[in-house]
């Protein structure tokens, strides 16, 4: 009886300390972060159009998501923002985005040689 | 069928024999590096020590070479993964990159130590002493990340 006593008072005692224990999973907002280089008005329309979809932090799309989120590019440091453009311009020589199955359901969805300029222009730093 | 397996050996210890015959290129080491990420700004000592032992054989020029590295088939499978590696990324020729992809590579680092993908598993179980603690995978990505700022403080 003792026994069951002191094991009672020892949990109680046991679910107030966690109570007053202080909230560690408050989601901290991502900091927009300004010397990142911002991205252009004309590349973001056809990124919105032909890249966003799979591109994005919402994304269904595990492996699309996992190489390039434009939500996460918006708000990223310098030197990722600059590693991920790298990146990009990379992809865009190879003209291996968007990816050729995905073209095979979607053949509009392929870059025009102007949206491609657009976006290499601002991904390489090289005027068109 | 004592015979029988007595055949099979001798085939396959035929077939191991010539094997060793077919022209295979380890890729060559070379001692002097004066391009290397350790003569960058950007070494760190403890980083040092954690990308030795567990990147240096296949990403760069100082690969150390067991015994049964010389042996086909294992010979086969070595040579094609540092000839990979190297060219994927090489310490040994970071002062040789331009400072956008050393940024592309630093960033590729991360994500593939946090994913677990390098070292690559079927090196670190021959090599377990390159199979990377917690505490040291956490290490590397905060060097890249860190590295990655200060580089791009460099550009522009």
């Amino acid at each position: 009886m003792k026994k069951l006593f002191l094991f009672s008072a020892f949990g109680f005692a046991l679910i107030i300390f966690l109570q007053a224990m202080p909230k560690t999973d408050t989601p901290i907002q991502p900091e927009l972060n300004d010397e990142a280089p911002a991205i252009p008005e004309d590349v973001m329309a056809v990124v919105q159009q032909k890249c966003y979809g799979c591109h994005n932090a919402e994304s269904k799309n595990e492996k699309g998501k996992e190489k390039l989120d434009w939500d996460e590019l918006e708000s990223a440091k310098k030197g990722k923002a600059l590693a991920t453009m790298k990146k990009i311009t990379e992809v865009l020589e190879g003209d291996e985005m968007p990816p050729e199955k995905f073209l095979e359901r979607k053949p509009e969805g392929k870059l025009t040689d102007e949206e491609k300029a657009t976006l290499l222009a601002w991904s390489s730093g090289k005027k068109k | 069928m004592s015979k029988f397996w007595k055949y099979v050996g001798i085939g396959l210890l035929i077939v191991l024999i010539a094997i060793q015959l077919v022209p295979n290129e380890l890729p060559a080491i070379e001692p002097e590096n004066p391009a290397d990420i350790h003569e960058s700004p950007w070494m760190e000592e403890e980083i040092s020590v954690v990308i030795k032992k567990a990147c240096y054989d296949c990403h760069s020029n100082q690969t150390k070479y067991p015994w049964y590295s010389h042996v086909a088939p294992f010979s086969w499978l070595v040579a094609k993964d540092i000839r990979e590696g190297r060219e994927e990324l090489n310490f040994s020729e970071w002062g040789n990159y331009d400072p956008l992809d050393q940024l592309a590579i630093l960033d590729d680092i991360y994500g593939e130590v946090e994913e677990e993908e390098m070292p690559l598993p079927i090196y670190t179980w021959v090599h377990w002493d390159a199979n990377l603690e917690d505490s040291e995978r956490q290490a590397l990505m905060e060097w890249a990340e860190r590295t990655m700022d200060e580089i791009a403080e460099t550009i522009e």
